[in-house]
């Protein structure tokens, strides 16, 4: 039995509107992520999911609405503020470090948590060497919890799409974060990788973290989800549990432009 | 997978190495050039950590090391003790990095380049045309020896010895940085500043910090040269200093930290290889000349050999560390 | 001389500079946005126009000559460069062509130097000398000849580019240069034409103010410079570029006149710096970002 730990909400995002020249990319979105819970947003192409997952994570701005967060207002705040603050993301396009090994990947996740300036790192200094040790081996417990701890000294480069994929997961909790927002984790994944990361979320959500993730794959999200939010033409049209979602018209004209029926 | 040791093999070789060359070589023209690739080298370093480690496209580090001299030659002229001469202008050519890398480091790529260079250009005029204080185009003369305690330090022996030594550390310190958390802060910003942003990295500020630190590296190699010489003039500290600078980093190769070492040693060389053997062939041989026999070389090696040196030796390394894309080996 | 003509006598100098600037910034701009190539060697084309017009002068040619020798000497110079060095480049990047074009800037200078020396050179004016007396401001024919030359170039490339066919295809190919492969046209070409037309244009602005401002191995960086400088706050277009050098100059020109000579490279500098750091921020204009 999960109750809310706090009454209003864990991210609580009020009124977000963005517009990118002519258009609005998010209209008036407002919606409430519970701890300790999984949430889904899908969507048509271009509805905006990408878009709310960047105005919350601080890399661009809202025109106007506030996000809080664990109470406090975040919207507006620079994205490595938000970041320290605990909202972990990972990114449709990967975005991982060509030039880092697969463990040090990994380990620039621990950098928020450590405090080792320049200084004490170009001197070497007792407090920088620990820290160095803490994040190695805070990293290769990740990597150990992806199963990817043999690949740990190799370029990134080397490793197909979906252990990539879960290489990001690992960089983003690395950060020890509160909510993780997953952004299309599951685009061209095999069954057999679908499945492990339907599994590692299960895991972290029973250990308390709130997960928000966007995706197209149906299965997926259904299978997954305790909440989905429906977003068409930047505004948020439906919100409910997934068999509402399911049979839910305005969501099935979105997709399918046209009313149908639903077996 | 240990961490890396702080004192690598080939360091600790090539320290002993530079350190009991004085001893072996007698005369001190060799000694004398190798100054030269030490305060260069330490320059070219902190410069390829800028341009190739973390992105930042800054064609600055001529004006730090002059800044560094000239500021470290006037106060000393002007009476102040040297080791505090030394230190006023690492804290001037610090807060001037800080009062111009912050609004510089907004701009990206060749843009930053352009301002840079700008920036370097107007220094250098600035300096020319204040010659109450300067001495003006002819430069800065009769600047007294670096003294510590009442030993005054003049000549190439000792030079030799503080150059390497602020060459040695500074590479030293840079090596520990990249290995480190800050370090890889830094390549992933490189790589991907959305992504580092949202792990937590104060990207601007970072880049800030690295870009002080480099400065007033530079600074401190340009107040041993000011002691060093002791005649400076703004001439030394503009364009063909970076060029020069660019060669090293171009030939070395930027993908390692040591490679604009490497780079600097044999441009140095190469250097007065040129002026000996052509010296008496060719009507004039200022820096314009070397400019024109570098940037040949530029030419070749950006179109043969991108990687430089490092990279053709990296390559000669057997695989056992892995296959790195952008290594930070000592 | 009256305030008033002394304002008129900095302004016809500082239009004079910037009808460099000018033809500079447009041979960045065409260059830029056709190949994408930050040319660092624009400033040498007239440099080179200029110098070698004396040489070839000087070596016995008559001044008609020696000036169309130069101008297809440098677009030569211009064109096997961007043939040999500039297309083999691996690894192509902004910043790995703007160094390759600044060794290559100090190859051609350093060549000059060894041929031709370090002193600053002078050509005969094409019109003669007689002074024009425009009000209690004097000005000579040849400062005529380069406001002139100028507008043609200015008027001449924006026909050009708009009206011909040529001319849109090659602004086509700018916008999409995969698009416009795919149509047929044959972007190795266009490149060429391209630098070659830099070439020409640097060579005779170096020509045409020779008589006025001298010339000499190392005219070329802070006049190129100061080209790039209009190209950026111009916003990379023709019309922009031309009225952005202008202003330049003139402003230059009054610094120079009431302020300090040496200084007035200090100023055009100072502006790109600022400029460039003030477009970072949202103020309200969008530059233009190629």
């Amino acid at each position: 039995m999960r109750g809310p730990i706090f009454p209003e909400g864990w991210l609580e995002v009020i009124d977000i509107s963005r517009h990118f020249g002519g258009i609005m990319a998010l209209n008036r979105v407002s919606f409430q992520l519970e701890q300790s819970s999984i949430t889904s947003l899908i969507g048509p192409n271009g509805a905006g999911k990408t878009t709310l997952i960047n105005v919350i994570s601080g890399l661009y701005p809202a025109d106007q609405g506030r996000i809080r967060f664990q109470g406090e207002n975040i919207a507006g705040m620079a994205a490595h503020s938000i970041a320290a603050r605990g909202i972990g993301r990972t990114f449709q396009l990967e975005e991982l470090f060509g030039s880092l090994t697969v463990l040090e990947n990994v380990m620039v996740g621990c950098h928020v948590r450590s405090r080792s300036g320049m200084v004490s790192c170009g001197l070497a200094l007792p407090s920088a060497r620990r820290e160095e040790t803490q994040e190695r081996e805070a990293a290769l417990a990740n990597l150990q919890l992806i199963g990817l701890e043999h690949k740990a000294g190799d370029p990134i480069a080397s490793l197909p799409l979906g252990e990539r994929k879960l290489v990001g997961v690992a960089r983003a909790l690395s950060m020890k974060p509160r909510l993780l927002m997953l952004d299309e984790p599951v685009g061209g994944l095999a069954a057999h990788e679908i499945s492990k990361l339907v599994d590692l979320i299960c895991r972290l959500r029973s250990e308390g973290l709130t997960i928000f993730i966007v995706e197209h794959n149906m299965p997926f999200v259904m299978s997954l989800s305790e909440k989905v939010l429906v977003l068409d033409g930047g505004a948020l049209i439906a919100e409910g549990l997934p068999e509402e979602i399911r049979r839910n018209e305005a969501v099935i004209k979105a997709y399918l432009g046209e009313e149908v029926a639903v077996a | 997978m240990k961490p890396v040791a702080q004192f690598p093999l080939p360091f600790m070789v090539f320290a002993l190495v530079v350190f009991l060359l004085p001893l072996v070589v007698s005369g001190s023209y060799v000694v004398g050039v190798m100054c030269f690739v030490a305060l260069y080298g330490a320059l070219a370093l902190g410069k390829g950590v800028l341009l190739e480690q973390a992105g930042i496209f800054s064609l600055a580090h001529p004006t730090w090391f002059g800044l560094g001299a000239y500021v470290t030659g006037i106060a000393a002229v002007k009476g102040l003790p040297p080791l505090m001469a030394i230190l006023l202008a690492a804290g001037f050519v610090a807060l001037m990095a800080f009062a111009l890398g912050a609004p510089l480091l907004r701009l990206k790529g060749y843009y930053l380049a352009c301002a840079t260079f700008s920036l370097m250009l107007i220094i250098e005029i600035v300096i020319a045309n204040l010659g109450s204080l300067t001495g003006g185009h002819d430069g800065l003369m009769g600047i007294p020896p670096l003294s510590i305690g009442g030993l005054a330090l003049e000549g190439d022996r000792p030079f030799y010895f503080l150059s390497w030594g602020l060459c040695l550390g500074t590479y030293w310190f840079l090596n520990n940085l990249m290995q480190s958390r800050m370090g890889r802060a830094i390549l992933s910003f490189n790589d991907s500043e959305t992504a580092s942003r949202c792990l937590g990295i104060n990207v601007a500020a970072y880049k800030l910090r690295l870009f002080i630190i480099t400065a007033i590296l530079a600074s401190l190699a340009g107040s041993l040269f000011c002691f060093w010489i002791r005649y400076i003039m703004p001439a030394l500290f503009g364009f063909p200093l970076l060029v020069e600078l660019i060669t090293m980093i171009i030939i070395g190769g930027g993908k390692t930290l040591y490679g604009p070492l490497l780079g600097s040693l044999v441009v140095m060389w190469l250097r007065e290889g040129i002026h000996t053997y052509l010296g008496k062939v060719l009507p004039v041989m200022t820096a314009e000349v070397d400019a024109l026999f570098f940037g040949i070389i530029i030419v070749v090696i950006l179109i043969l050999m991108p990687g430089g040196l490092a990279g053709w030796l990296e390559r000669l390394r057997p695989a056992g560390r892995g296959a790195r894309a952008r290594t930070n080996l000592s | 001389m009256s305030l008033f003509s002394q304002i008129l006598q900095y302004a016809i100098s500082g239009l004079t500079g910037g009808s460099i600037y000018a033809v500079l910034g447009i041979c960045w701009s065409v260059v830029y946005l056709i190949t994408k190539v930050l040319n660092f060697t624009t400033g040498e084309f007239v440099m080179l126009g200029g110098m070698l017009t004396w040489g070839f002068h000087g070596a016995g040619l008559g001044l008609l000559p020696a000036s169309l020798l130069a101008v297809a000497a440098t677009i030569a110079i211009a064109v096997v460069m961007e043939r040999t060095a500039i297309r083999s480049v691996r690894q192509p990047s902004e910043m790995v062509y703007m160094m390759l074009t600044i060794a290559l800037a100090s190859i051609l200078k350093g060549i000059i130097l060894l041929k031709w020396g370090s002193e600053t050179r002078k050509i005969e004016p094409m019109f003669g000398n007689a002074p024009i007396q425009v009000l209690g401001a004097t000005l000579t024919p040849q400062v005529i000849v380069v406001i002139t030359f100028l507008i043609i170039v200015t008027a001449g490339l924006s026909w050009f580019l708009n009206v011909t066919l040529f001319g849109k295809a090659l602004r086509a190919s700018a916008v999409n240069p995969t698009g416009a492969k795919l149509m047929g046209i044959d972007i190795s070409r266009f490149r060429l034409f391209c630098f070659g037309l830099a070439g020409g244009l640097g060579a005779l602005t170096g020509i045409v103010t020779a008589p006025i401002t001298f010339t000499g191995y190392e005219i070329g960086l802070l006049n190129g410079l100061k080209g790039l400088v209009a190209a950026i706050v111009g916003g990379w277009t023709i019309i922009g570029t031309v009225l952005a050098a202008l202003a330049l100059g003139l402003l230059e020109g009054f610094c120079a006149g009431f302020i300090s000579a040496s200084l007035k490279d200090v100023f055009s500098l100072l502006v790109m710096v600022i400029f460039l750091v003030l477009s970072t921020y949202r103020l309200g204009f969008r530059r233009k970002v190629p």
